[in-house]
């Protein structure tokens, strides 16, 4: 049982981090190959704070996500002016470049060896009213004028600015809140698995949480926190083989960008009025036949 | 009023314009004209500040916005269109006029990522003004569609609807009959002179279709490798030996 508490709670932090990345990469384009340095940053910040200094997890994790907005804002100065394909490559020097900091700063943050003695705060409830939370703010904005915007210059740049839209401040806007919510993710995984190292952040974590995206599909917010479901627990529940496990994953992975590129959502977004719609829809067509 | 005075831009050594000046009025619909190349778009480019111009300067009601941000000089009142269509992609055909009211529209980060009631209202409001102009072009029963499974003409006309959202003091119509088919054109010129007299914007129209632009223009303006060669009423330019020269080649030429 508490195998399964525990796979579900990373899932759940998995699901937070991934609605950030949707908004970065599903409804603005951009591509992240850092966003698991400001994991890292959330991880470390919070942790530092509640175990060295004593502040309270609350306050130790506001603080850690406003840190991450600060980190976040000077890393984006500079990006958001930037074509899509820098973008990747500053994002993935970035979250190099921190990974190799927290390695060499072995007094503070105890270096490869990690940091241990976070006390476990993160329960399976928590993480389920954060992602909850976070899945809500999303969609909410997705359907706003940010959402739109994003989708402007996300599709075609040299429009969105004709049309009035400040491209480069609507992008700092996405990777901001892609910035918040990913250190959020990181504050809870850090008080969920009590100790933190450098390796878990890698550009690896990053490139993990597009393909999520993209395979439950890159313009859906239920079809990218569905492929992180899926991707996430598989890979956990499929333990037994481990042996074939990234074989499996890789095949599933080329099975959808081959026979459905636009992941497997598409565009369609689960909700009730949705399924409501498509099931009266059905019975039409079916009267109508 | 838009006042272009004397405006060059050059790509390395390609002189795309040369020393073109212009002005509009309220109301008024000036045509550009000139065979491919002449720098038509180009011009439209700097007016719009999609390129800065190297030397003059363009002016609207006074103030100069040569070397502003091209988003800025879209609020301060210059909507266009687009030659080869760029409407957004995975968006509506109301949230694609949507995006031309977002910058106007004033609501905060917080009301974006929460159902406030300000947000409600200002959306509101936004659906309201985008669905008007939707219904100007002729174009409401559509707007649940998505724009790339339209018609081509519907996908001039949505262009068209967008720019008028940016309630601008002056449109740039490039060259919005271009693959439209007869009855689309007549359609087409009608909506153009019934938004000039019933918007009074000032117009200026990108157009090879000569019929379309002989039959509105009030002043039609003539490029010819970037460089002006004619100005005047179309009876005037019709007339002009320069410009049927541009068009039609040299005396010689004819058999």
């Amino acid at each position: 049982m508490q195998f399964y508490i525990s796979i579900l709670t990373f899932t759940l932090i998995s699901v937070i981090a991934v609605t950030g990345i949707y908004v970065l990469t599903g409804l603005t384009g951009m591509f992240s190959l850092g966003q698991a340095a400001f994991m890292a940053i959330g991880a470390y910040v919070s942790g530092f704070l509640v175990v060295k200094a004593g502040v309270p997890f609350v306050l130790a994790a506001i603080i850690a996500v406003v840190i991450s907005v600060i980190v976040g804002y000077i890393v984006g100065l500079p990006t958001v002016r930037l074509r899509r394909d820098y973008i990747s490559l500053v994002t993935l020097g970035f979250g190099e470049a921190i990974t190799a900091l927290l390695n060499q700063t072995q007094s503070i943050t105890g270096g490869a060896l990690g940091f241990s003695g976070i006390p476990k705060i993160t329960t399976l409830p928590l993480a389920l009213i954060s992602a909850i939370v976070c899945i809500v703010l999303v969609s909410y904005l997705k359907n706003s004028k940010y959402g739109r915007q994003c989708i402007a210059a996300r599709s075609d740049e040299l429009a969105a600015k004709a049309m009035g839209i400040n491209v480069p401040r609507i992008k700092m806007t996405a990777f901001l809140i892609a910035v918040a919510v990913t250190s959020y993710a990181g504050v809870l995984y850090a008080f969920f698995t009590t100790y933190v190292d450098p390796g878990i952040f890698g550009w690896k974590k990053s490139a993990e949480w597009v393909i999520m995206v993209f395979f439950g599909g890159v313009n859906s917010l239920t079809g990218s926190i569905f492929g992180t479901i899926i991707l996430t627990a598989l890979p956990e529940v499929l333990r037994f083989a481990a042996d074939y496990r990234t074989v499996f994953y890789a095949v599933l992975v080329l099975l959808i960008i081959n026979f459905k590129p636009t992941g497997l959502f598409g565009e369609y977004e689960l909700s009730v009025g949705n399924l409501l719609r498509r099931l009266s829809g059905k019975k039409e067509e079916r009267s109508n036949a | 009023m838009l006042e272009v005075r004397n405006v060059s831009k050059s790509f390395g050594g390609v002189k795309a314009i040369q020393d073109v000046s212009l002005t509009a009025k309220k109301g008024d619909i000036i045509g550009i004209i000139g065979p491919n190349g002449a720098g038509k778009t180009t011009l439209f480019n700097v007016i719009s500040g999609i390129y800065t111009a190297d030397k003059g300067s363009v002016i609207l009601d006074g103030k100069d916005i040569t070397k502003m941000e091209q988003y800025m000089i879209t609020r301060e009142g210059i909507g266009r269109t687009f030659q080869n269509i760029r409407l957004f992609r995975g968006l509506t055909v109301l949230e694609n006029v949507m995006c031309a009211f977002d910058p106007l529209s004033r609501y905060s980060i917080i009301d974006g990522l929460l159902p406030t009631p300000r947000r409600l209202a200002e959306e509101k409001r936004g659906r309201e003004i985008c669905e008007h102009y939707l219904e100007v072009v002729g174009m409401l029963k559509y707007k649940n569609e998505r724009p790339e499974n339209l018609p081509y003409g519907l996908q001039r006309k949505l262009e068209i609807a967008r720019a008028l959202t940016c309630q601008p003091k002056v449109l740039l119509l490039d060259e919005p009959a271009a693959g439209l088919n007869p009855t689309e054109v007549m359609e087409l010129t009608e909506l153009i002179s019934r938004l000039c007299e019933e918007i009074g914007f000032a117009i200026l129209l990108i157009e090879h279709r000569l019929e379309l632009v002989m039959g509105i223009s009030h002043k039609i303006h003539v490029l010819n490798f970037g460089k002006p060669i004619a100005e005047g009423t179309p009876e005037e330019i019709k007339e002009n030996p320069d410009v049927i020269k541009a068009y039609l080649g040299e005396e010689e030429a004819k058999c």
